[in-house]
């Protein structure tokens, strides 16, 4: 039988005992537990709800498989999810595949920090504080049942991982009834995106842009027969690393980042940058046809790693088709820089759908913007290429690389891992409307 | 690990049990104790804020005394004494002992704050304060109803159909309550919320009703027409147990059509929830204090009692009108709200001319004598009391301010000497509740932080220095041992409590009545529940049937169109433990909320500065707007320090209650603008 999170949301009433509990028990810096309130604006036609979370230890943990230092584990007595935080170099990347917003970075010790169960007090035969400090017995913790009631909560994320949580009680959708009934004003929250840390990550924009290059020009200059572009990929490819760099917390740790290949995507990615890094390094100096051929299947795989470190966290498949993806990109540019006009005109005319696609279907000002020139400048290249006035016009280089730096940039606006602070949002969206049009 | 079990002493209704583990003289860990029946998941977020709170390095833990340049340093305790001894003898030698206003707040509670009451006495008496900015206004209006002020167990909320939350908000003020309303909702019962704000407490409600504030008695008066004329009443509870029940009768003129214009509420629905109350019994309606610290507050609460009276609602199982439970309070020889204001005789050589509500121009106006000095222990009044303004400026003119407290509050900060207070870990005391039927005993657990003594030992060494004669027995000597010899010999007359017995657990109170007045036995002086009540028109001039009384503004309304709420939050006692990181961080207070509309006729954006106004003070603090507000109500919460933003009480008028000296704090109006 699995012990886990009992919840009552009939008694939670939003008083962060358990959320205080939790930071004072473990002397923390952060807030590894907090409460989760469906209409927290508490607009009149739809009822308030709270959930206290933290992480529900899930059987399977995308956080652990994510992890690329193997700093995240299971502990055998208790089945809590653990970090180490001396492996923990501070990628964040079990936050975005976390949904439950469990994991935090703690901005001093630089690490991610979260909810352990207070295992050590279990296993003693105690209580984790958060659920042992509520006040009000909303918050347990026990013996699950055998089938689990998550699914009552419709916004609550991914019960494909099977947490370890369960509702005592179904969500009551009807709202509170309120005498006068135009008593209170009827504000709408503002949808305004819970931006997730990824826009910050510029480093990360910078080291993938900068890695489909230089395994482009690679592999151009392959194609092309002879290597002029030797000096460009290899600083670029150093330049690339180095900025990766600037993403970790504990950037002295990142040797560890290898050590979780079996199932980490983020340390799939960073063995074949390395190996890409070397092959390619060797390559330049050592014409060997075969290393040649390696390194640019190496240097591809390493992109499509990349890929798949997006892939992996975003269950929604809301990136899967995106243009801004690596290895696409990659092979574009490379048709580009080797003037290959057919792959060329097929793999624009996939970029051009997909981003007419995005630039119909999602909304945004600036981003529209955004949209249309990267449409645009996709548009100039190829047509340039096809009435081949093409080659070394450095202008319309640039035009080309510009785009693919704005389709990367679009990528990372676009890449939106599952949250449940999107799922609440997205689920007052849609209650609301129904609602109205009930009435 | 060392674990004691203790409780928490705050000014509360829930006064939870706890058990705290204790390591190396600190406050390790804060569980949960399920021997109590009240609170058996553990005490709130500010109970588990005593981790950091105990030993947090903001507390003031050696004398300060302010020095020629305006600010505070240190001086020892033994200098803190002879300088107050000196001061407190000089004061006395040339205007007399009543010159010093002896003022204590209810920050912690327990038996040995009597102590203070020796020493004070043998120095010759001093001023005090009447009345209580609280709830007097209640309790005095249930007194003169039931005789005494009891309840149900808080657990025996399970047993009914229907809980009325009336002006209550325990989601935040009293959250243990909300596992009893849960269980009885999961058994089948109705809730319903009246509150004009939408509280965190309405949220699990069924209904929310939000009548316009300071009009709830014409909403119960209403709804008791209604029960009478379709005669859903106890015929037969009122013939044996009510008195005045024709006189009500006869008085009772209000329709629904005439209570709608009133208090906004549609005439269909006061019938409809007429109808839930007659029908739907058993009843239990939880009384708020927020609801009586209007005007008319404490005829507002007989007007609601009425109602519980009326259909029955008395005396059995899932039943009552849980306003305050004061069964657990054996050792007082004097209860509230009689303890407020007690005979004048009896009180020498004391004298009670400061209103609490009016302290500020009360303390300015008191001659013969004149006030020279005031000790403050266990109180904030600067910031807590009504008419901030004239509470400075009434400060500002004593020679001779001394505060005992555990951090720099706005009051510790307006001192001349501060004295470091203790913690609630520091002595043994014994406490009682005002919901739970228990007596609890709350252990020294650690040695003292710095140099903090209890008041006990302050008075004990001031005396020693005035050479007052004042035996051991009265103040007891430096000590916990000798703290827990003097609390044993204290709660001797009761034998059915002992210490030993308090040491192990939790006691409930000797004669508790689990379901109050179970025996039909009221203490009232026709010995029947009185809503004819003689005693409320000779002692407080109002009319001796619950009736409404419009409340008088002083302010312009014209110009300040907007009325100020100042409700308690989750995050505080009062203006204690906001100032607490743990407490900041989960739990931030936002300052002013505001409704939408009222905003947007201002052009006021949420986060943006507003300046918050009337005629007799204003402030300048951050805005909310907030689907939670009614348009035409401002709710800021008190307890605010004036660093944060808070201080609402500067624009708060001392008025108060129609009885039992009480403060009436939600009826003052304001006006509100952009403030850049």
């Amino acid at each position: 039988m699995r012990k886990g999170f009992i919840f009552n949301h009939n008694k939670c009433v939003n008083c962060n005992a358990c959320n205080a509990a939790c930071t004072l028990e473990n002397g923390w810096k952060v807030h590894p537990r907090n409460i989760f309130t469906y209409n927290s604006d508490a607009e009149i036609i739809l009822p308030v709800i709270n959930l206290s979370l933290a992480c529900n230890h899930c059987e399977s943990a995308i956080c652990m498989q994510g992890c690329p230092t193997s700093a995240l584990s299971r502990n055998a007595v208790t089945g809590a999810i653990i970090i180490d935080e001396f492996k923990c170099i501070g990628c964040k990347y079990c936050q975005w595949n976390c949904p439950y917003d469990a994991p935090k970075f703690d901005s001093e010790s630089k690490t991610v920090v979260k909810c352990n169960l207070c295992y050590s007090e279990l296993i003693a035969g105690g209580q984790p504080a958060c659920s042992s400090s509520c006040p009000t017995g909303a918050l347990s913790f026990g013996q699950l049942s055998e089938s689990s009631s998550s699914t009552s909560f419709n916004w609550f994320p991914d019960k494909k991982l099977n947490p370890a949580i369960e509702f005592t009680h179904g969500l009551n959708k009807s709202p509170l009834k309120i005498i006068p009934e135009n008593t209170f004003a009827q504000i709408e929250s503002k949808s305004e995106n819970t931006k997730k840390s990824i826009n910050s990550e510029i480093s990360l924009l910078l080291f993938s842009y900068l890695s489909t290059f230089s395994v482009a020009t690679l592999i151009s200059s392959f194609l092309k027969g002879k290597f002029t572009d030797k000096m460009i990929f290899i600083p670029v490819l150093i330049l690339a690393g180095l900025i990766s760099l600037f993403h970790l917390g504990r950037k002295a740790r990142s040797w560890r980042s290898v050590s979780n290949f079996r199932t980490s995507p983020l340390s799939r990615e960073i063995i074949f940058f390395i190996a890409y890094a070397v092959f390619s390094t060797i390559t330049t100096f050592q014409h060997i046809p075969v290393l040649i051929i390696v390194s640019s299947f190496t240097g591809l795989i390493f992109l499509a790693m990349i890929d798949s470190v997006y892939l992996f966290s975003d269950r929604r498949k809301s990136i899967m088709f995106h243009s801004g993806q690596t290895f696409v990109s990659a092979l574009l540019m490379v048709s580009f820089f080797s003037g290959i006009i057919l792959p060329f005109i097929f793999i624009a005319l996939i970029k051009l759908i997909s981003s007419t696609y995005s630039l119909l279907s999602k909304p945004g000002g600036n981003v529209f913007n955004l949209r249309f020139i990267r449409i645009a400048f996709l548009f100039i290249p190829a047509m340039s290429l096809i009435s081949s006035n093409f080659h070394n016009d450095i202008f319309i280089i640039v035009i080309f690389m510009v785009g693919e730096f704005f389709d990367r940039i679009l990528f990372y606006i676009d890449y939106n891992p599952l949250n449940i602070n999107i799922l609440i949002r997205e689920q007052i969206n849609y209650d609301r409307d129904e609602k109205k049009r009930s009435k | 690990m060392e674990e004691f079990l203790t409780a928490c002493p705050r000014n509360c209704y829930s006064t939870c049990s706890f058990r705290v583990q204790v390591e190396n003289n600190r406050i390790r860990k804060i569980l949960p104790y399920t021997g109590n029946k009240a609170t058996p998941e553990g005490p709130c977020i500010k109970g588990l804020s005593y981790i950091e709170r105990a030993h947090s390095k903001e507390r003031i833990v050696h004398p300060l005394i302010r020095n020629s340049s305006g600010k505070f340093s240190l001086i020892t305790t033994k200098e803190a004494y002879d300088i107050i001894a000196d001061k407190l003898a000089v004061i006395k030698e040339k205007w007399g002992s009543q010159s010093i206003l002896w003022y204590r707040g209810s920050g912690m509670s327990g038996l040995t704050n009597e102590i203070g009451s020796a020493f004070w006495k043998a120095f010759g008496g001093t001023t005090l304060t009447y009345g209580n900015m609280c709830w007097p206004a209640g309790l005095e209006a249930v007194r003169l109803t039931l005789g005494t002020v009891k309840h149900n167990v808080p657990w025996d909320l399970e047993n009914s159909r229907t809980i009325i939350i009336w002006g209550k908000n325990p989601a935040e003020t009293n959250i243990q309550e909300i596992a009893f309303i849960a269980k009885a909702k999961d058994n089948g019962a109705t809730i319903i919320v009246i509150d004009p704000i939408r509280t965190l407490t309405a949220d699990k409600a069924d209904i929310l009703f939000s009548p316009k504030p300071g009009t709830d008695s014409v909403l119960a008066l209403a709804i008791a027409r209604i029960l009478i004329d379709s005669d859903h009443i106890d015929n037969e509870f009122i013939y044996k147990y009510v008195k005045g029940f024709s006189e009500l009768e006869r008085s009772l003129h209000i329709s629904p059509a005439e209570a709608e214009l009133i208090t906004g509420i549609p005439a269909e629905n006061i019938i409809g929830l007429a109808m839930i109350i007659g029908k739907n019994g058993p009843l239990t309606i939880l009384p708020g204090y927020g609801l009586q610290r209007h005007q008319n507050g404490g005829q507002t609460i007989r007007s609601i009692l009425l109602l519980s009276i009326l259909t029955g609602n008395i005396g059995k199982p899932g039943t009552g009108f849980n306003y305050a439970n004061l069964q657990s309070y054996v050792f007082e020889d004097l209860k509230e709200p009689l303890s407020y204001y007690p005979d004048m005789e009896k009180d020498l050589p004391f004298r009670r001319t400061i209103s609490m509500t009016r302290l500020g121009t009360d303390m300015l106006s008191t001659r013969n004598p004149e006030l020279k000095g005031i000790w403050i222990e266990r109180g904030n009044p600067v910031l807590q009391s009504p008419d901030t303004n004239n509470v400075k400026k009434a400060f500002s003119s004593l020679s001779l301010k001394i505060v005992i407290e555990q951090f720099m509050t706005d009051t510790a900060s307006m001192a001349d000497i501060i004295l470091p207070a203790k913690d609630m870990f520091e002595q043994s005391d014994i406490i009682g509740s005002y919901w739970s039927p228990y007596i609890q005993f709350k252990p020294r657990v650690i040695e003292s932080s710095g140099e903090v003594s209890p008041e006990s030992e302050i008075y004990y060494h001031l005396a020693k220095r005035l050479n007052l004669n004042v035996s051991n027995a009265l103040i007891p000597e430096p000590g916990n041992e000798n703290i827990e010899r003097w609390l044993e010999k204290r709660i001797s007359g009761i034998p059915e409590v002992t210490l030993a017995q308090l040491k192990l657990a939790p006691v409930l109170a000797p004669g508790l009545q689990q379901i109050a007045y179970e025996d039909m036995k009221f203490e009232t002086p026709s010995g029947k529940i009185e809503v004819y009540s003689e005693d409320a028109k000779s002692k407080w001039n109002i009319s001796p049937l619950p009736d409404y009384a419009e409340i008088f503004h002083s302010h312009d309304i014209k110009n300040f169109p907007l009325l100020l709420l100042t409700p308690n939050t989750g995050s505080r006692i009062h203006s204690q433990f906001g100032n607490l990181k743990i407490i900041k961080e989960t739990v931030p207070d936002t300052v002013i909320h505001i409704s939408p509309s009222d905003a947007e006729s201002r052009n006021i954006l949420s986060g943006q500065k507003i300046r918050v106004y009337n005629n007799i003070g204003e402030l300048i603090s951050r805005a909310e707007i907030s689907n939670r507000v009614p348009s035409g109500i401002v709710v800021f919460p008190n307890g605010i320090w004036f660093h944060e933003g808070g201080g609402v009480n500067q624009l708060i008028d001392g008025h108060e209650t129609d009885i039992g000296f009480g403060s009436a704090f939600h009826d003052n109006k304001v006006e509100i603008e952009k403030a850049d």
